[in-house]
């Protein structure tokens, strides 16, 4: 046996607690035989059913727990992530893909920030976002590492302009190195769900796990109209279309949603008075607040920023995606159906 | 633009042959040249001929001598597929952070250095007019850059190179800095873990140097807490913006004006952040997929090279003199109107309905800007 089953005990504690780490990976390709049929064989029922816990755990709370429990139980509890991804892949479901991948990220960010620094530089470095602590103990990331993971996020102190700069670092806190890994593994767990599995290596008792799956969110969804794989496209993503629908019913939209709806109408370059009259149906509509904050947000008041339409992440997590196979693989609602879309970019 | 005749555009396509025939050797596209998509004006008034890769600086070189192209562009993105017609089909890999910094445009009161020119009438003169006074349709005013207005740019250029060596960390043989060629200066960068940057990283970029959605709330907070001057981190914009802020306050402290304390703050955040900003065009550095004017090729705007400029040589910089393409070799130009303007050190004009011998470079400018046609040498 190799270096990895070398590994000390709090190592092995460790990868239990992030499985999407190398090391456990390393550490089941190294003790366990992963082919699909001998992981059926060799009593994987355990890891399987903690596997479906997974999923539950993120599609129903929204974020994956890892009690101590489980990482005592750590082969089962590092066998149990490669499975979930395998039986989210088989459910071919977008939505749950990405509640799986937020599930997992988020209990991921819960348990990172209780970690020794030590732990949180190592993690981030497993994860391509590497993290220097710098001699007054703050935490520095490469600056395009913070652009491409933060970008997402739309709080004002993310931006680049309210962070601290030096010499190509931004400067982070703990819980904000956090935050930034969290958004690597979300990233990199969808990607994994993306990838295709041959329908015919799937076992029998994975099939029965994957019906489990789409039990309990077919519960979840119900009420909901229905997920439409196949149709026309039309430009506006299911999320955005879904929130105008309900605004043109008269619905009262949250604050997020109209930031939403108005944000992704500025960017089509739809005309201001014609956004107003959009809004003019909500219960509580002024027009001259209306007026105001459409005006602002398309940058034409304060500061003269314009306001970009948020991510598909924060649309997840503000629990208002509702994706169809256009949306596959994209992380913008601005992209959606974007293989379709010819552009024509400008020289200069 | 009006129609230019044949005898100018023959006259174009002869100097830059010439020009390209010396100098081809100089055209040398980024690496990997077959990942880049090219993009050409083969003749004046049509559409881009783009989409277009080359396999070998070999075949490109070949391809410029062949077409003899009015202007050249490479695109600041690496493609899995370069010459694929579908944008999302070419597949990019990454791309260069790229700048433009444009000179503004000033209203000139001497009525030599301007004039304009009807569209709708074919009317022009020398001067400055809102309206045609023949039709009363709006007019085109003629202005060609000054000096001046490229020096302001170029001021702007050594701020932005400033950021990005301290901010940004890019070490300043990776800031490569050009003339455009006509109206301002290109930034290109060159730094590996900055080409993977996407989008909106690159719109974060923009805002960061536009100081555009600084955290008005946290600078109220900060003043709030009434501290020193000493007590700001002075690293990034945000250090910058606040100093310089807190240094207004303190000489405002004499004399208060009958303001709210809310609206002085905003007045002193508006002129601190008018002082710091970079003045880049947001849009090129956001858009990855664009074409950039190929370094060393001739801006057909102008007649001029898009010339590299050396860090040591930015104080002296003279781009009028120093991106002339075109020889001394007198050639008789008719001039329909032409305000005064600076080229190759010298002083040209004003003309206005009259034939001229000029330096081939001299002419070659006005022919580019619509101005003067070719009458032979």
């Amino acid at each position: 046996m190799g270096e990895v089953s070398e590994m000390t005990g709090e190592n092995v504690l460790r990868a239990a607690r992030y499985p999407f780490l190398p090391d456990a990976k390393e550490f089941i390709s190294r003790n366990i035989d992963l082919s699909l049929e001998s992981l059926e064989r060799t009593g994987s029922e355990a890891a399987l059913k903690r596997a479906v816990e997974r999923v539950k755990d993120a599609l129903i709370f929204k974020e994956v727990r890892v009690s101590g429990l489980n990482e005592l139980n750590y082969v089962r509890e590092m066998l149990s992530f490669p499975i979930a991804i395998i039986l989210v892949s088989v459910v071919m479901n977008e939505y749950v893909r990405r509640m799986y991948a937020l599930g997992e990220s988020r209990g991921a960010y819960k348990r990172m920030l209780n970690e020794s620094d030590e732990t949180l530089l190592y993690i981030g470095e497993k994860l391509g976002v590497e993290g220097v602590l710098d001699s007054e103990n703050t935490i520095r990331v490469r600056i395009p590492i913070y652009l491409n993971l933060a970008y997402s996020f739309h709080s004002p102190h993310w931006k680049l302009v309210n962070r601290i700069l030096d010499n190509g670092y931004v400067l982070v806190s703990r819980s904000e190195y956090a935050r930034l890994l969290q958004v690597e593994v979300n990233n990199y767990i969808y990607e994994k769900t993306l990838e295709p599995v041959p329908a015919g290596a799937v076992p029998e008792s994975f099939k029965r796990a994957v019906e489990e799956i789409v039990k309990v969110w077919n519960k979840l969804e119900a009420g909901k109209p229905g997920y439409a794989p196949l149709k026309e496209r039309e430009d506006t993503p299911p999320c955005i279309a879904r929130i105008i629908t309900r605004m043109e019913n008269g619905e009262n939209a949250s604050h997020f949603e109209r930031l939403v709806v108005a944000t992704f109408m500025i960017a089509r370059n739809r005309n201001i008075d014609e956004i107003i009259e959009f809004f003019s149906k909500q219960p509580d509509y002024k027009y001259g607040v209306t007026k105001y904050q459409v005006e602002h947000l398309a940058g034409l008041r304060g500061g003269g920023k314009k306001y970009s339409v948020p991510s598909c992440r924060t649309i997840l997590t503000n629990g208002l995606c509702h994706p169809d196979e256009y949306c596959r693989g994209i992380n913008h609602p601005l992209r959606y159906g974007e293989k379709n879309a010819a552009r024509k970019p400008g020289v200069s | 633009m009006r129609r230019m005749l044949q005898e100018s555009l023959g006259f174009l396509k002869r100097e830059f042959f010439k020009y390209y025939y010396e100098n081809i050797g100089r055209l040398v596209p980024p690496e990997p040249i077959r990942s880049r998509e090219f993009g050409f004006f083969l003749e004046k008034g049509k559409g881009m001929f783009r989409h277009k890769c080359f396999n070998s600086l070999r075949d490109f070189h070949e391809f410029v001598l062949n077409e003899v192209p009015f202007d050249i562009y490479v695109s600041a993105a690496n493609y899995e597929d370069p010459c694929n017609r579908d944008m999302s089909e070419k597949r990019l890999v990454n791309a260069e952070l790229f700048f433009d910094i444009d000179a503004e445009s000033v209203s000139v009161a001497d009525s030599e250095e301007s004039a304009w020119t009807c569209q709708k009438c074919n009317q022009y003169d020398l001067g400055f007019r809102d309206r045609c006074p023949v039709c009363g349709s709006p007019t085109e005013p003629v202005r060609l850059v000054s000096e001046k207005q490229l020096k302001e740019a170029l001021r702007e250029t050594e701020k932005l190179i400033n950021v990005l060596s301290k901010d940004f960390g890019i070490a300043l043989e990776k800031i490569h800095v050009f003339f455009s060629g006509n109206r301002g200066y290109h930034v290109h960068i060159n730094q590996e873990d900055f080409l993977s940057i996407m989008g909106e990283g690159r719109r974060e970029i923009v805002d960061y140097l536009l100081v555009q959605g600084l955290d008005e709330k946290e600078l109220f907070d900060f003043l709030n807490r009434n501290v020193g001057i000493e007590s700001v981190n002075p690293r990034g914009i945000k250090g910058r913006v606040y100093r310089r802020v807190l240094e207004m306050a303190g000489s405002m402290e004499k004399h208060k004006g009958g303001r709210s304390r809310r609206e002085t703050v905003f007045k002193m955040l508006g002129n601190a952040v008018e002082e710091l900003k970079v003045r880049i065009d947001p849009v090129v550095t956001i858009d990855m997929h664009r074409l950039m004017r190929m370094p060393e090729s001739i801006n057909s705007n102008s007649g001029m090279v898009k010339k590299r400029v050396q860090h040591g040589d930015l104080t002296f910089f003279k781009p009028l003199e120093e991106a002339v393409a075109f020889g001394e070799e007198g050639v008789s130009l008719k001039v329909r109107v032409a305000p005064r303007f600076n080229l190759g050190g010298k002083t040209f004009g004003p003309f206005k309905d009259e034939e001229v011998e000029l330096p081939t470079y001299a002419a070659v400018y006005l022919v580019c800007k619509g101005l003067g046609e070719y009458a032979g040498r």
